[in-house]
């Protein structure tokens, strides 16, 4: 699965640390989840895409 | 409690428990152990005292490091690793207790005395008795 996590981090100019404290998992948790090794939680795809203020739509493409 | 969960991390290698991260930690572990190694070492205490000293020691360390594992700072990713390490490792413990059972069954047959250690197939009665239980109650647990 691809995220555009990233993209939308960078935007909101927030490190993979901030993210990781937001939404409550460790910074590897994001960083697993921004090079698609990692598929979330409903609840956590949720949270991330809230804090990033996007939809999961639009943050997870499922290939 | 004693001990801060934030101080330490699920033990990856080597065995279960918990390890230190952080040099707190590493704190936590010398002021347990330490004074009690130091105090068993003394040689002007009795061996009722030694016993009950070490019966109070051992209990309240290991309710505080029960404690610590069951408020361990792990998110879902760490947590699903860890259920996938456990499964993993129970199914290696599972092997080996029926090969020493199958081992036992064969020395017996070749003996015609029953020589098996029931401490190994009591194991494996309380592996099933808690896995049947864990899937009867996670069966219906919002999860």
């Amino acid at each position: 699965m691809q995220t555009k996590i990233k993209e939308y981090r960078a935007k909101y100019e927030l490190t993979q640390e901030e993210l990781a404290q937001k939404v409550g998992v460790r910074r590897e948790t994001i960083v697993f989840l921004e090079k698609g090794k990692y598929n979330p939680s409903l609840k956590l795809a949720y949270q991330i895409a809230k804090i990033l203020k996007t939809s999961i739509e639009k943050l997870f493409i499922l290939e | 409690m004693i001990g801060n969960p934030k101080w330490f991390e699920r033990r990856k290698y080597g065995g279960w428990g918990i390890t230190p991260k952080t040099w707190q930690g590493w704190v936590y572990i010398g002021i347990m152990v330490i004074p009690f190694a130091i105090f068993q070492s003394l040689p002007f205490w009795d061996n009722l005292t030694r016993l009950i000293i070490y019966g109070i020691w051992m209990l309240v360390l290991i309710i505080d490091i029960l404690s610590i594992m069951k408020n361990l700072d792990k998110d879902e990713r760490e947590e699903k690793i860890e259920a996938l390490a456990e499964r993993n490792s129970t199914w290696a413990m599972i092997a080996v207790l029926l090969a020493g059972i199958l081992y036992q069954t064969y020395l017996s047959a070749f003996s015609q005395t029953v020589k098996i250690d029931w401490f190994l197939v009591a194991t494996l009665a309380a592996g099933t008795i808690v896995k049947s239980l864990s899937n009867f109650i996670l069966e219906k647990k919002d999860l």
